[in-house]
C-alpha cells in the first residue's frame, strides 16, 4: 500500500527513550500533560463524535432515511417536493442509455447524500460503513499490538535461538511488500474459509480483514520493541536487578513491560490510523469488506463507477476517512509528547 | 574477535547480510507459492484449457504444464523457468512471457516513482526546514497540520478526486484542458506527453511523503539545534539560517537518506500499486494487482520476488550503511 | 543514421521480393484504424484462443475451408465456401465431406496453400489441446484417440490429396454442426510447418487479407495488409478498406471513452461504463451503434444442492426477480430486453415463451412476488443460507448484490461472493466448489440452438468432480436429452422440423428452471467520428476491416 509506508521505523531504532523504570507518578504526569494539549483533546472529541454518530447508524436508517441500507432499491422512487422521483433515473434523452442515481438532497431525511448504484441511501451506508471501518481499525490494532509486544518481548528478552527464529520470521514478513501480502491473503481467504481450530471464518466475515491487517503490520511494531527490550536488558538497572537475583519473569513483568508499554500506547492511535487506511485500500480493491456490508473503502469503490455523474458517493466516505485518520494522528502526536517525547516514530 | 580490523568486520557483516537476504527471498517465494496453490477453485489447468474444455483436454494440459507433479517439484520448475531459462509464461495469457512483461512495466513504475520522489524530497526538505526555522509559530503549526493531512489522505481517494476535477469537472476549462486521458506515454516516444501524463500521479503519490518527510525532518532539525556543537556554531556568530542549513540539516541527512532508501525501494518494487491502478498506469504495481486478481501464479511469483527484492536490497543497503557508520550494529 | 540506412535497405529487399500486389484503390481505401481495449486476451494462436476479442480479428487474418459470410446482421450466419471452392454435399449418410481447395492461395509468408496444410492443421488442433477438441472435433474419425493421447495423434479421418487438391473428412457419425465448427476460427488453416504447440505471442502465417506484424500482450497488436493476398471471394475474405489495423492495450474503459470522444482511437472493445453511457448516447448519438446479440445473462441454480434442488425454490426465484430492474443495472431498456427462456431472439428455433411473469405468455411484464412467496412456502426452504457467486466487475457485481436482496426477501440468508472475472467461469463449473447460485452469461459460438441447449443442459456436459462441468446447474433429464438427440439428427435433413423440436426443448428446460434467464443483452459499439461503413456481423460483431477511416 502506498499509504501504508509511514510506520516503517528507521533501521537505527534501538535507542530506548528512558532507561529507568517509570515511576508511579509517570502515568499521572503524562495524563496531565495530555489534558493540557488542546489539539489532542479536540481530536479526541472529534473521534468520539464520529464513533457516536456511526454507532447511531441503525437509528438513522430507521428514523431518518427510512430505507434498508443493505437492500437494493433499483426500481424504487421517493417523494421530492411533492413529486415522485425514481431513485435510479433512466436517461431519457439521446438513445435513452445509462442510469443515474439520485443526487444529494442535502436535507435531514432520505437520500441526504444521494443514492448509490443499487439505489441505497449513501448517508445511511456511510454510518454503517463507519462502524465497520472503526471496528476493523480498533480490533486489528489490538491484535497487532498484542502480537507485536509478545514477540518483541520474547525475542528481545530471551535472545538466542528464540530470537533468531522470531527475527527470521519477522524479516520475511517485513520484506514482503505489505500491500502484496495483505491482498494475497485476502484474495485467497475470501475464496475459501479459514479454519483455526474450532473457529471457522468465512469469506464474508469481518474477522478476515481484521486478522489480515492485524498480522501484516506485526513486524513494524515488533522490531522496534525488540530493539528496545534488547537495550533495556543490557541497561544498568536490569543488570543490577539480575545481579541481585531477581527472577527473570519478575524483571520482565516489573521492569521491562512498563517501559515498553508507553511505546505501545504511543503506537496505538498511529497504528489504528494506518489500519483504517489499509482497510480502505483493501476494500477499494474489493478484497476487504464484502457486500452487502459496507465500509468506507467499499463505498468509495461503489462510487468509483459514478465518479463523474454522482461524485458524492465516493467523496463523502473519503472525507470521513481523512477526518478520522487525521484525528487519530493528532491524538498520537499528543500521546507521544506526553509519554515519550523522544520516541522515533515516523509521522 | 582480536586481530580483525574494522573492514574485515564490515565485510563479514555484508556477507552475512547477503546470505540472510537470499534466505528471506526464498522464504517469501515459497510462502507465496503455497498460499496460491492452496486455493481451491483456482485450478490453473482448467483456465489454461479454456472454456468448454472436456476433462480429457484439461488432464492433458495438466500433464503438459507439469501441474500433476508434487508441489516441491512444481516450485523448483517454476523458479527454474523464472530465473534460469527466463521463459516462464503466464497461466492466463498463454504464451505471454513473464520476464519481458515485468521489464516493460518497470520503466512506468520507475518514471512514476522518480518524479514523485523528486517532488517529495524538494517539498519535504522545504517544509521541514521552514517549519523548524519558524518553530512554534503559526507557520510551523500550519505546515505540521498540513503535513498530517497529507499523511491521512488515502492515496487512491486523492487520485479519484484529482481525476474527478481534472478529467471531468474542470477538464474543459483553461486550468486542466492540457490533462491527457489516463494512461502512460513512454518518455522516448513523446517527452512532453510523458510529463503531462505523469505530473498529476507524481503529485498525488508525493503528498503522503511530503507530509512524512517534512515532519521527520523538522523533528530531527529541532533535536540537532539543541546539540552542543550547534550552540558553539551559533556562539561563533553564524546566523540562524546558516546554522540551520549548514550544520543541522547536514547531520539530519543520514536518517533522511535511510528513510528515502527504504521508501524508494518499496515503491520501485510495486508499492505504488494504488496510484498506478487509479491513474491507469501499467506499472509493476498494476501488473501485480492484475495477476493477483486473476490468480495468475507465475506472474504473482515473479512480481512478488521482484518487489521483495527491492525491499530486501534497500533494507540491506541501509543496514550495511549503518554498520559502516556504527560498529555496535555489526555484532547482531 | 546507420540504423536508418540498414532499415531502408532491408525494406527495399523485402519489397522487391513481394509479388506485384493488386492493391485496391478507391475513395475510402487506406489509412489506419485504431482499436483499443483494456487488456490483451492471451495467445494469438487461432487454434487455441477462445475469446471474443480475438475471434473478432481471426476472420480477416485466417481462412477456414468454409467461413461465415462477411456481412452485417443475421446475413453473417450464412456459411460460405472460403478456401474450398464450394460447400460439399456430404456423402455416406452425412459422414463424408470432400472439399476441393481453390488454387493459388498463398500464406502471408509466401508459401502456397496445399491439401496437406489442411490435414496438418486438424492434427495440430488436437496436439495443441484445442479447448473443444473433445467436444466438437472428436467427431472426426480417430479424434477420440487424439484427445486421449495428443502427442501420437495421426487423425486418419482427414485425408489429403495434394495432386487433386482435395481434402476428405470421415466422421464417426453425421453432425449437423460440422460446417459451423469448421467455420469458426479453430478451423483456421495454418501452414503444415507450424510447430504443434501453442504459439503464444508468435504470429502464425495466415491466408487472410491482413497479417500480424507484431503482438505484445502488454502493448498491442499491429496488423497490416498481407502482401500475398488476392481477393477470391468478397463474401469469404474481402479486401479491407484500411491499410493497417492497430490494436492498443492498457486503457481503462473510462479512458477509452475519452480517447474515442477526442478522436485518438477509433473503436473500443470494452463495454462503455454505465456512468458514461448517458454522455455518449446524448452527445455522440451518431457514433454509437446498438446491435442485438445471440446471448443471455442468467442465474445458474444447482439442482443437486439445497435449497435449489427443490424445484419450487427455483421457480420462486424465477418469479421473484424483477427483470426490469436487472435491465436497468445493465444500462437500460435500450441495451437489454427481459427474457425468461434459454434461446435468444434471432436464434433458429426461438419461439417467445415466458411463464415467470405477472401475465404468463410470450413476454415478461412484471415479477409475481405473491406467487414466488407461495412457492417458497411450499418448498419449505426458507431460512437456509445461500451464497451467490458473481464477478467483481459490473454489471455482474451489481446483479449479485441485487439478487442478494431478492433472496433475502424470499426468506433466505443470502451472502455474495464476488470473484475475479477471470476465475468465476471455471469456479462455477467446478462441482467441488458447491456453488448454490451464480451469475453468468453465455454468448453463442455459432448460431445453432444446440450451442445453448445441448452444451449447457445435456447430461453429457455434466462432469461431477471436474473443473469443466459446463452444465453448471448439474441438470440431467433423460427425456430432454432424447429430444435434443432427435433434433440434432433431424436437422441434417429437415432444419425447420428440428427447430420445432428445439423450441419444445427450450420450453421444457425453462419450465424446470435449472437456470433463471434475466435478459438478452445488446452490444453498444462506440466509434470515432471518422469511422464510416460500420458493419456489425451477428457472428463476429464489429468488423474493422470493412470500416473505413477516409
Amino acid at each position: 500500500m502506498s499509504g501504508a509506508e509511514p510506520l516503517r521505523a528507521p533501521a537505527g531504532w534501538s535507542e530506548p527513550a528512558r532507561l529507568a523504570p517509570p515511576a508511579l507518578g509517570y502515568w499521572a504526569g503524562a495524563f496531565r500533560k495530555l489534558l493540557r494539549n488542546p489539539s489532542a483533546l479536540a481530536s479526541f472529541a472529534v473521534l468520539m463524535l464520529i464513533v457516536l454518530v456511526c454507532a447511531a447508524a441503525p437509528y438513522y436508517a430507521r428514523d431518518v432515511s427510512h430505507t434498508d441500507p443493505f437492500a437494493s432499491n433499483v426500481g424504487g422512487s421517493i417523494m421530492v417536493g411533492g413529486k415522485s422521483v425514481d431513485v435510479l433515473q433512466q436517461a431519457t434523452n439521446g438513445l435513452g442509455l445509462g442510469l443515474t442515481p439520485i443526487g444529494p438532497l442535502w436535507r435531514f431525511g432520505p437520500y441526504a447524500l444521494g443514492a448509490d448504484d443499487q439505489g441505497r441511501d449513501v448517508a445511511a451506508r456511510l454510518l454503517y460503513g463507519g462502524r465497520n471501518s472503526l471496528l476493523i481499525g480498533v480490533a486489528s490494532t489490538l491484535i497487532c499490538l498484542s502480537l507485536a509486544t509478545l514477540t518483541g518481548l520474547v525475542a528481545g528478552f530471551f535472545g538466542g535461538l528464540t530470537d533468531r527464529v522470531i527475527s527470521i520470521l519477522l524479516d520475511i514478513l517485513w520484506a514482503f511488500p505489505i500491500y502484496l501480502l495483505a491482498i494475497s491473503l485476502s484474495i485467497v481467504l475470501i475464496n475459501q474459509s479459514l479454519v483455526i481450530g474450532p473457529l471457522q471464518i468465512t469469506g464474508s466475515s469481518l474477522a478476515l480483514p481484521i486478522l489480515i491487517i492485524g498480522v501484516v503490520y506485526v513486524p513494524y511494531v515488533a522490531r522496534p520493541i525488540r530493539g528496545q527490550v534488547l537495550s533495556l536488558r543490557n541497561s544498568e538497572f536490569v543488570l543490577a536487578a539480575t545481579g541481585l537475583g531477581v527472577p527473570r519473569f519478575r524483571i520482565l513483568w516489573r521492569d521491562i513491560l512498563p517501559n515498553v508499554l508507553s511505546t505501545v500506547i504511543v503506537f496505538a492511535p498511529l497504528m489504528m490510523a494506518l489500519n483504517i487506511l489499509t482497510e480502505a485500500a483493501l476494500s477499494f480493491l474489493s478484497v476487504g469488506v464484502q457486500p452487502p456490508a459496507a465500509s468506507w473503502g467499499t463505498i468509495i469503490r461503489d462510487g468509483e463507477g459514478l465518479l463523474y455523474t454522482q461524485p458524492m458517493v465516493a467523496v463523502a466516505p473519503g472525507i470521513a476517512i481523512v477526518l478520522t485518520v487525521l484525528a487519530l494522528n493528532i491524538l498520537g502526536d499528543g500521546l507521544r509528547d506526553a509519554l515519550d517525547p523522544r520516541a522515533k516514530l515516523r509521522i | 574477535m582480536q586481530g580483525r580490523g574494522p573492514w574485515a568486520e564490515v565485510t563479514g557483516f555484508v556477507v552475512r547480510r547477503l546470505l540472510h537476504m537470499l534466505f528471506v527471498l526464498v522464504g517469501i517465494s515459497a510462502t507465496v507459492f503455497l498460499i496460491f496453490f492452496a486455493t481451491p477453485g483456482a485450478d490453473p489447468a482448467a483456465r489454461i484449457a479454456g472454456r468448454n474444455a472436456t476433462p480429457d483436454t484439461v488432464a492433458a494440459v495438466r500433464r503438459e504444464f507439469g501441474l500433476d507433479k508434487p508441489l516441491p517439484v512444481q516450485y523448483a520448475m517454476m523458479m527454474d523457468h523464472l530465473l534460469v531459462t527466463r521463459d516462464l509464461t503466464s497461466f492466463v495469457n498463454r504464451g505471454e512471457r513473464i520476464v519481458p512483461e515485468i521489464a516493460e512495466a518497470a520503466p512506468v513504475t520507475l518514471s512514476l516513482v522518480l518524479g514523485a520522489a523528486a517532488i517529495w524530497v524538494v517539498f519535504g526538505v522545504l517544509v521541514g526546514v521552514v517549519a523548524a526555522a519558524f518553530k512554534d509559530t503559526v507557520i510551523d503549526r500550519g505546515l505540521m497540520v498540513a503535513g498530517l493531512v497529507g499523511v491521512s489522505v488515502p492515496v487512491f481517494w486523492l487520485g479519484e478526486v484529482v481525476n474527478l476535477i481534472t478529467q471531468s469537472r474542470l477538464h474543459d476549462t483553461f486550468l486542466f484542458s492540457w490533462v491527457p486521458a489516463l494512461g502512460y506515454v513512454p518518455l522516448s516516444q513523446n517527452p512532453l506527453g510523458w510529463f503531462a501524463a505523469l505530473v498529476l500521479p507524481w503529485i498525488t503519490l508525493a503528498v503522503l511523503y511530503i507530509g512524512i518527510y517534512g515532519r521527520v525532518l523538522r523533528a530531527n532539525l529541532i533535536e540537532a539545534l539543541n546539540e552542543d556543537y550547534i550552540r558553539t556554531a551559533r556562539a561563533k556568530g553564524l546566523s540562524d539560517w546558516q546554522v540551520l542549513t549548514r550544520h543541522a540539516l547536514r547531520c539530519s541527512l543520514i536518517s533522511f537518506v535511510t528513510m528515502f532508501g527504504l521508501d524508494f525501494g518499496a515503491l520501485v518494487g510495486g508499492g505504488a500499486l494504488l496510484t498506478e491502478v487509479v491513474f491507469g498506469l501499467q506499472g509493476v504495481g498494476a501488473l501485480t494487482y492484475r495477476a493477483l486478481e486473476d490468480l495468475d501464479l507465475p506472474m504473482i511469483m515473479a512480481t512478488v520476488i521482484y518487489a521483495s527484492f527491492f525491499v530486501v536490497v534497500s533494507n540491506a543497503a541501509v543496514d550495511i550503511l549503518y554498520a559502516a557508520i556504527d560498529p555496535r550494529v555489526r555484532e547482531r | 543514421m546507420r540504423l536508418h540506412r540498414i532499415g531502408a535497405l532491408a525494406a527495399a529487399f523485402v519489397l522487391g521480393a513481394f509479388p506485384a500486389m493488386a492493391a485496391p484503390s478507391g475513395p475510402h481505401y487506406g489509412g489506419t484504424i485504431r482499436l483499443v481495449a483494456a487488456a490483451a486476451e492471451g495467445t494469438m494462436d487461432p487454434q487455441v484462443n477462445y475469446t471474443l476479442k480475438y475471434w473478432q480479428l481471426f476472420p480477416f487474418l485466417y481462412d477456414g475451408l468454409v467461413t461465415f459470410k462477411k456481412a452485417g446482421g443475421t446475413d453473417a450466419f450464412t456459411i460460405v465456401p472460403d478456401l474450398a471452392e464450394s460447400i460439399p454435399t456430404p456423402a455416406d449418410g452425412g459422414k463424408t465431406y470432400v472439399f476441393t481447395l481453390r488454387k493459388g492461395i498463398k500464406f502471408s509468408n509466401g508459401q502456397t496453400l496445399t491439401a496437406d496444410d489442411v490435414r496438418a492443421t486438424f492434427v495440430r488442433l488436437f496436439k495443441v489441446l484445442n479447448p473443444n477438441a473433445g467436444a466438437w472435433y472428436n467427431v472426426i474419425e480417430g479424434g477420440d484417440a487424439c484427445v486421449k493421447t495428443p502427442a501420437s495423434c495421426t487423425l486418419p479421418g482427414v485425408v489429403a490429396d495434394d495432386a487433386a487438391g482435395t481434402v476428405t473428412f470421415h466422421l464417426v457419425q453425421p453432425d449437423s454442426e460440422f460446417l459451423d465448427q469448421l467455420a469458426v476460427p479453430f478451423g483456421s488453416i495454418v501452414p503444415a510447418s507450424t510447430p504443434a504447440k501453442d504459439m503464444g505471442t508468435t504470429p502464425i502465417p495466415g491466408t487472410g487479407a491482413y497479417m500480424i506484424k507484431s503482438y505484445d500482450p502488454n502493448r498491442g497488436i499491429v496488423m497490416v495488409r498481407n502482401p500475398y493476398f488476392k481477393q477470391w471471394s468478397a463474401d469469404a475474405q474481402p479486401w479491407g478498406y484500411v491499410d493497417e489495423i492497430d490494436y492498443n492495450f492498457g486503457l481503462t474503459p473510462d479512458a477509452q471513452v475519452t480517447a474515442i470522444e477526442n478522436g485518438q482511437d477509433d473503436w473500443m472493445f470494452d463495454n462503455i461504463p454505465v456512468d458514461r453511457l448517458n454522455e455518449v448516447a446524448t452527445r455522440y448519438t451518431k457514433q454509437l451503434h446498438l446491435n442485438p446479440l445471440l446471448a443471455y445473462f442468467y442465474l445458474t441454480l444447482n439442482v443437486n444442492l439445497a435449497p435449489f434442488s427443490n424445484e419450487d425454490a427455483r421457480l420462486a426465484v424465477a418469479y421473484a426477480i424483477n427483470r426490469a430492474d436487472l435491465v436497468k443495472l445493465y444500462g437500460g431498456p435500450a441495451l437489454a430486453t427481459p427474457s425468461c427462456q434459454v434461446l435468444p431472439p434471432g436464434m433458429p428455433g426461438y419461439a417467445p415463451y415466458c411463464p415467470y411473469t405477472m401475465n404468463p405468455g410470450s413476454k415478461w411484464s412484471a415479477p409475481d412476488m405473491a406467487k414466488a412467496k407461495a412457492l417458497m412456502a411450499k418448498s419449505g426452504t426458507a431460512g437456509q443460507a445461500v451464497t451467490i457467486i458473481t464477478q467483481t466487475i459490473d454489471p455482474y457485481r451489481a446483479i449479485g448484490v441485487y439478487l442478494q436482496s431478492v433472496l433475502n426477501e424470499l426468506g433466505y440468508k443470502a451472502s455474495v461472493k464476488a470473484i475475479s472475472p477471470d476465475i468465476e467461469f471455471t469456479y462455477l463449473q467446478n462441482t467441488k466448489n458447491k456453488v448454490q447460485i451464480g451469475v453468468t452469461d453465455w454468448y453463442q459460438d455459432y448460431p445453432a440452438p444446440s450451442d445453448f441447449l445441448n452444451v449447457l443442459y445435456s447430461c453429457a456436459n455434466f462432469h461431477p468432480g471436474s473443473d469443466t462441468s459446463i452444465n453448471m446447474p448439474g441438470f440431467c433429464d433423460k427425456s430432454i436429452d432424447a429430444e435434443m438427440q432427435k433434433a440434432m439428427t433431424l436437422s441434417l435433413t429437415d432444419a425447420a422440423g428440428a427447430n420445432k423440436i428445439w423450441a419444445q426443448v427450450d420450453r421444457m428446460v425453462t419450465d424446470q428452471s435449472p437456470t433463471v434467464t434475466m435478459f438478452n443483452p445488446k452490444h453498444a459499439d462506440f466509434v470515432s467520428k471518422r469511422v464510416g461503413n460500420f458493419v456489425f456481423s451477428g457472428q463476429v460483431y464489429f468488423q474493422p476491416e470493412l470500416a473505413w477511416v477516409k
